[in-house]
């Protein structure tokens, strides 16, 4: 009596299945959020409703618990859902569908054999929706709102592997705010923040959804342009600088100019890894600054 | 077994554990094969005996695999109780990944590869695991519970994971096996860490599998 | 009619089990080893008419221990004793002559059962 109400009003789904995969239970939550109820499905084969699921890597597990009686995880991280629901509530607005967390385990008739397993399916899409969170926050500069060093860090090397594995191009910007000191200086910290964030503006406006802005430093910024040759990121570069020089910028009435100087690499033969491209992109925009600024090299 | 096994167990006992666990894992082997489409060779389990403070010392002593590693940890829960520690060389995870996602399922969902080579070690290891410590428990009639297994990645971490299981003073048992995914080429070490709370029970329970047999 | 057996395995355990599983009053004399080489050289001194072969052995194992033993004698009446009876153990077990394989841990049944194919394939080979 006790374990039917539990069963019933838990706030997990839990399903039994047979060695043949039919289902022999199927709880109020699952009927609650599949739209499927108990005795539609309880006699019938779990495929025959969800076919997405008789795939190798399920039952592979379902044979490893109903073989070796032992406990089989579905991570959200690798899986997203076992069971397509509707995620609950506001989270609907991010998520296509219900993140779950699910696991299977044994369960064994009163000569101790393995008859049939059970599976339990949890919600966790409010705990996914707050690491996102977490994680944009990590990765995102608070005052500009583009990519900080950290993203950069976890990914350029991912993306560099990438390029090479697929032999595709990677080009890198060295961006840096000429005279950003003076800006500070001559119109207040508040204007150096309003400089920093229209120049973000700016670029971001120039450049494909498929490259990523970084902000490197105070006042240093780093752009990855995938899949472009060195000539064409030099073209993209020398645009930003354009885009940026001219016109100025107008902050609570006053008006200023603002220049960049931009370094540009590419990934080659010799500069294949993290450090030299980034080291490659950073003498090229020394070499800029010692030309006078407002250049590309 | 090294001459420590004699502080814990009597002569026909070490007799009576090495043949049951030779028994679990070649059990484990066949079935992984036949029921599961996991071809693994699991080596003849050797079993010793450690001094809980020696942990450290042994795993490093063990553990032949030259760089970095990936452990994969996980609990189990019954009469007889520890924690299983897996060990992969780093890369095994990209070779393991062309086995179980051949015919690339879960390349329909947008999962980086980290990610995906992470889990599916951690799915193998879960099944690996499992399987011995299954088999271990069907010979013993003990029923074992199971922890979600954790991935360690770091070897430094292999200080951390011995202190776990054993307490102060106490005596481990440590049943390992190298364990080699032919096709894949990928070779590692799986540890089955038991307390010595577990010995009493182990002892009776070595006696009964034997007395079956009167 | 069996009247000589060998039982090789390196576990004292197995060999013990594998005693008690054997028929109760059986009049059968039992020769060991604990190796795989001692079980050939006790194949060479006595000519079991069955020997049990274990597979994971030190110094030499049940394969190779199986072959030499079917080059002394291709009628050799040999049966592998182990506990992974995957189908690629027992393809390789059966291409060195085995006559078939019994898992391990054995029962009182298997063996009554081991013991009259013995018989039988013995029988062949002297008719």
């Amino acid at each position: 009596m006790i374990f039917a109400q539990i069963f019933d009003t838990i706030n997990t789904g839990l399903v039994v299945l047979d060695r043949q995969m039919v289902v022999h239970y199927w709880n109020r939550w699952m009927a609650l959020h599949s739209h499927i109820q108990s005795s539609a499905i309880v006699g019938h084969n779990l495929f025959d409703f969800f076919p997405d699921l008789n795939r190798p890597h399920f039952l592979r597990n379902c044979k490893s618990v109903l073989t070796f009686g032992n406990f089989c995880f579905f991570s959200q991280k690798l899986h997203h859902y076992l069971f397509p629901m509707a995620p609950v509530g506001s989270l609907a607005d991010h998520f296509d569908h219900m993140q779950q967390s699910c696991a299977m385990g044994p369960l064994r008739n009163a000569s101790d054999e393995i008859e049939m397993l059970y599976l339990s399916v949890q919600d966790v899409t409010e705990v996914v929706s707050y690491q996102r969170k977490l994680m944009q926050l990590n990765q995102t500069d608070q005052l500009t709102g583009v990519y900080n060093r950290n993203y950069m860090e976890a990914h350029l090397a991912k993306e560099i592997e990438r390029c090479k594995r697929f032999n595709h191009d990677l080009s890198l910007l060295m961006i840096d705010v000429d005279l950003f000191k003076s800006i500070n200086d001559t119109y207040g910290h508040p204007c150096g923040d309003y400089a920093l964030k229209a120049i973000t503006q700016r670029i971001n406006s120039q450049i494909r959804k498929t490259d990523a802005l970084i902000r490197y430093g105070g006042d240093e910024f780093c752009c990855i342009l995938t899949e472009t040759s060195c000539q064409a990121a030099y073209k993209v570069a020398e645009q930003l600088r354009q885009t940026i020089a001219a016109p100025p910028f107008t902050f609570q009435g006053s008006q200023f100019n603002a220049t960049i100087s931009v370094g540009v690499a590419s990934l080659d033969q010799q500069d294949c890894d993290l450090e030299s491209l980034l080291k490659k992109a950073d003498d090229a925009l020394y070499r800029a600054k010692q030309a006078g600024r407002n250049t590309v090299t | 077994m090294n001459a420590l096994a004699d502080t814990l167990f009597a002569g026909e006992e070490k007799d009576i554990l090495q043949e049951v666990m030779n028994i679990a894992f070649g059990q484990a082997s066949a079935d992984l094969a036949e029921v599961i489409d996991i071809f693994v060779i699991l080596s003849v389990p050797d079993i010793q005996v450690v001094r809980d403070c020696d942990l450290p010392d042994y795993f490093r002593q063990e553990i032949s695999c030259s760089g970095s590693v990936h452990i994969i940890e996980q609990s189990f829960l019954g009469k007889f109780s520890g924690q299983a520690l897996l060990i992969f060389p780093s890369g095994a995870e990209k070779d393991l990944l062309k086995l179980f996602n051949s015919n690339n399922e879960l390349g329909q969902i947008d999962i980086d590869i980290d990610t995906l080579e992470q889990e599916t070690l951690m799915e193998v290891g879960n099944i690996l695991i499992g399987a011995c410590i299954g088999k271990i428990a069907e010979l013993l009639q003990d029923i074992v519970t199971y922890d979600p297994p954790r991935l360690l990645a770091q070897d430094f971490s292999l200080q951390q994971a011995s202190c776990a299981p054993v307490a102060k003073g106490s005596f481990a048992i440590s049943i390992r096996t190298v364990f080699r995914f032919e096709q894949q080429n990928v070779e590692g070490y799986l540890f089955l860490i038991t307390n010595q709370h577990s010995i009493t029970w182990l002892k009776k329970a070595l006696h009964a599998f034997l007395e079956a047999y009167e | 009619m069996l009247q000589t057996i060998l039982i090789v395995d390196d576990s004292p355990v197995a060999r013990m089990i594998m005693k008690k599983c054997l028929p109760a009053g059986h009049n059968l004399t039992i020769f060991e080893a604990g190796n795989g080489q001692q079980g050939v050289e006790q194949y060479e001194r006595h000519r079991p008419d069955l020997t049990f072969m274990d597979l994971t052995m030190p110094v030499m194992d049940g394969f190779e221990a199986l072959r030499r033993i079917k080059q002394i004698n291709p009628q050799a009446v040999v049966i592998v004793a182990t506990a992974d009876i995957q189908e690629k153990v027992l393809q390789r077990v059966a291409t060195f002559g085995a006559l078939y394989t019994l898992k391990k841990p054995p029962t009182k049944e298997a063996l009554a059962q081991a013991l009259e194919r013995g018989a039988a394939a013995l029988q062949q080979v002297s008719s």
